[in-house]
């Protein structure tokens, strides 16, 4: 089980490593490329036509697609293989983000339509992929105080939703800056840039809300105080007053635009200091 | 408006006439700023962020300078010369902190407010909304169709309401035959969400100072296998160890811990059971978790007639500061005398404790009495007129014992939270308006809109809406109107 769990792993990252080529062909117009063709002579005109990229663009989501379900398989066999949700160290946890991260941007890119997103998506659920290669995989029992399936399972998997929700906001804001003249051809407009971000935090924002009641419930079952500071969970905390923020200065004072998409980055920086903070600050967090 | 010269002679009139509302009212509007709240919530995260960063003190040992002082030093190793200022601004108790008790207060107080003075227009934008839509209002609605339909204005209009109320929406009409004027919403309570979820957090609030007041916790109560305690912190419950065990995996990492417990009351056995880090015992409002354990000692001490006058396990949940030894201590009040047992390090072979054997000290009043000596397992010694046996080495559980009247308030205000963040941002108010409008000829002229501001997740909404009531009516589409297309 565990060696299946890891070969399903290697299909992921392959398969993401192919989507992501392929979703910087579809998103990237490669005019400069274009032209050169045009020079060559009458029998190559449309090096990369439309189609092709539209192509390009059909198999990127079909090899995300396939990252998911392979991730989702890698997971689930080292649930079996463990006899507890796959969430109680880094490595799982990991994969469990990334898995976040993909299934979100698959939701939002079937809502809008909309790809172009994946060139900022791919790239951090690849590097968390990159990142769980580094740490220890062993399966590992449960200490004690994570000996709570339900909780367990619950309150990490609404997490790596939230995060994932917040990843694809990160990359609708980096792609706003780069599109805040509407000056590139090939990204969406810029207001829809905005709008997409808001709709992924107004997704996540409720998420890690539970996520922080979860956590509650379950420190007042195992440590007897529903709110101890622990660095993590004041990490999270931290995280859901930045978008705390961000919601109420777009809604009620109309920010958008650089500002907001500033935000949705300070956001996900502190989505990650919250996700890595364990490894630094210690607490009651500090399994992995 | 109040005149210089009424304000210069002070007479009831011009007493009068300066209302408390106009006094309050430059606080009432700063408070109710949005101005103030981002400040609030960025001035929070900071200090939050802080403490994220920074170790913090642990209540324990805040409250108790001497450890404290000992926590400093310690966190000067990692901090240096900024472990003074750190200190001095109380960062290293962030939490509990003056000026963080300060932004919370005054954050609740403007979610109060704000709540207040948003509570009116919310009301009014749910529950009174004009049904009638001028022509101008719906073909400048961003999500807008125009319609024929070979049938009376009123006809039409009751096919409309039929439809959209197939598709939940709630569906008010009124207007003249000729005329008929439609409003239709769905799921329009959304935006008192957003009063759940702000006062969430003041009964957070709440419920963390409920809890604080009526509440106890004792976050590291002991007690040796085979020995009651009793609790104290005003009740009159007591705790006997029966038995506690621990697991480990092949590799020495935990696989199990877990206490069997009795609680007592009045003496009486009234609630027995086995107690882990993941199920706690409760009983009566007091919470039982097991937090930690470790090493006992059981001693018997008798009088010179051979009287037992203590016979128990001693846990030894402290540690020695020089040889990080264990240690615990029991008191004789009969004799004045408070007993120290100190127990071999456990990877120290050769010390001056060894495996089999504890350290005794004797102090009357903080003043030493007696050499310090070694007791044998199973070996009385004579000492002040007591002769003291190390029985045998047991353990003991340490236990968090938590009493917490705010903890229902807590999870009331997390439902609240809960449901006001569905209500509010999964389950968005959806508005619509048509209006019907019959020409000379007897056909009808069909006007929709859909307002939004910049909500591109509406256009599928609409799509599917206007398909729906074109089909109502047997009409095409004549006009649709949308600037939400995703690509420039």
């Amino acid at each position: 089980m565990a060696d299946l769990s890891h070969y399903a792993f290697v299909a992921a990252l392959i398969a993401l490593v192919g989507a992501l080529a392929l979703a910087l062909v579809s998103a990237i117009d490669l005019r400069g490329l274009r032209s050169l063709s045009f020079a060559g002579g009458p029998t190559t005109t449309a090096a990369i036509p439309g189609d092709s990229r539209e192509t390009a663009g059909r198999y990127a989501t079909i090899l995300v697609a396939n990252a998911v379900v392979f991730l989702t398989a890698s997971l689930a066999l080292r649930a079996v293989e463990s006899g507890h949700g796959p969430f109680s160290n880094m490595y799982e946890f990991s994969l469990a983000f990334s898995w976040g991260a993909l299934v979100i941007y698959l939701y939002f890119e079937y809502r809008y339509r909309l790809r172009t997103l994946a060139i900022f998506v791919l790239p951090v659920a690849l590097a968390l992929l990159g990142y769980a290669t580094t740490v220890p995989d062993e399966i590992q029992p449960l200490v004690p105080a994570l000996q709570n399936d339900l909780l367990l399972t619950v309150h990490v998997l609404v997490a790596v939703i939230a995060y994932g929700a917040f990843t694809v906001a990160f990359a609708a804001g980096v792609l706003y800056l780069f599109q805040r003249n509407n000056s590139v051809r090939w990204l969406p407009r810029n207001t829809v840039l905005d709008e997409i971000g808001y709709k992924a935090v107004v997704f996540g924002f409720p998420m890690l809300a539970l996520v922080l009641i979860l956590g509650a419930i379950w420190a007042e079952i195992a440590w007897g105080s529903y709110w101890t500071w622990d660095p993590k969970e004041t990490a999270a905390l931290f995280t859901w007053l930045i978008y705390g923020g961000y919601l109420h200065a777009r809604v009620m004072r109309g920010w958008k635009g650089d500002r907001s998409a500033l935000f949705l980055i300070a956001g996900f920086a502190a989505t990650l200091f919250t996700y890595f903070g364990n490894i630094f600050f210690g607490g009651l967090h500090s399994y992995a | 408006m109040t005149t210089f010269s009424h304000r210069s002679v002070p007479t009831m009139t011009a007493a009068r006439s300066v209302r408390p509302r106009d006094v309050a009212s430059p606080v009432w509007h700063a408070l109710a700023s949005l101005r103030l709240a981002l400040t609030l919530i960025a001035a929070l995260a900071a200090l939050v962020f802080v403490g994220t960063l920074l170790d913090q003190a642990p209540p324990s040992v805040v409250s108790d300078s001497k450890a404290y002082g000992q926590w400093l030093d310690d966190a000067s190793g990692k901090y240096g010369d900024w472990t003074g200022t750190f200190d001095r601004l109380q960062l290293f108790n962030v939490f509990h902190s003056f000026y963080f008790r300060a932004l919370l207060a005054l954050l609740a107080t403007s979610i109060v407010v704000c709540t207040m003075n948003r509570w009116r227009g919310i009301w009014a934008t749910v529950f009174h909304t004009r049904v009638r839509a001028t022509e101008t209002f719906l073909t400048h609605a961003r999500y807008n169709v125009r319609m024929d339909a070979a049938m009376p204005a009123t006809e039409a209009a009751e096919r409309l309401r039929k439809s959209l109320t197939r598709a939940h929406y709630r569906v008010t009409s009124e207007g003249p035959s000729d005329s008929v004027a439609l409003f239709a919403d769905r799921n329009r309570l959304s935006r008192f969400g957003t009063f759940f979820t702000h006062l969430s957090l003041v009964l957070i609030l709440v419920g963390a100072m409920v809890g604080g007041i009526w509440g106890f916790e004792d976050p590291r109560f002991t007690v040796a296998e085979g020995s009651t305690r009793d609790l104290g912190l005003g009740t009159t419950l007591a705790v006997r160890l029966d038995e506690f065990a621990d697991d480990y995996q092949a590799d020495g990492s935990p696989r199990d811990y877990r206490g069997e417990v009795t609680l007592l009351e009045h003496g009486q056995p009234m609630k027995s059971g086995v107690i882990r880090v993941n199920s706690p015992m409760r009983y009566k409002g007091v919470a039982f978790h097991l937090s930690f354990f470790g090493q006992a000692a059981v001693m018997k001490v008798q009088d010179s007639s051979g009287r037992e006058i203590f016979n128990g396990g001693v846990p030894l949940a402290l540690q020695t500061r020089d040889g990080q030894r264990p240690v615990g201590s029991f008191d004789l009040p009969e004799q004045g005398l408070s007993v120290y047992v100190v127990g071999p390090r456990a990877d120290e072979s050769d010390g001056p404790i060894r495996a089999g054997e504890i350290r005794m000290e004797l102090y009357r009043d903080s003043v030493r009495v007696a050499r310090p000596v070694n007791l044998s397992q199973g070996m009385p010694m004579a000492i002040e007129g007591l002769t003291f046996t190390f029985e045998q080495e047991s353990r003991f559980a340490g236990l968090k014992v938590v009493k917490d009247p705010g903890m229902n308030v807590i999870w009331a205000a997390c439902a609240f939270m809960v449901a006001g963040l569905v209500m509010l941002f999964y389950l968005p108010r959806r508005r619509l308006w048509a209006l019907c409008t019959q020409r000379p000829d007897g056909t009808s002229e069909v006007l929709v809109g859909m307002p939004a501001q910049r909500d591109f997740s509406l256009a599928g909404e609409f799509d599917r809406l206007q398909t729906r009531l074109a089909g109502a009516l047997d009409a095409e589409p004549a006009h649709y109107e949308s600037d939400g297309d995703l690509h420039g």
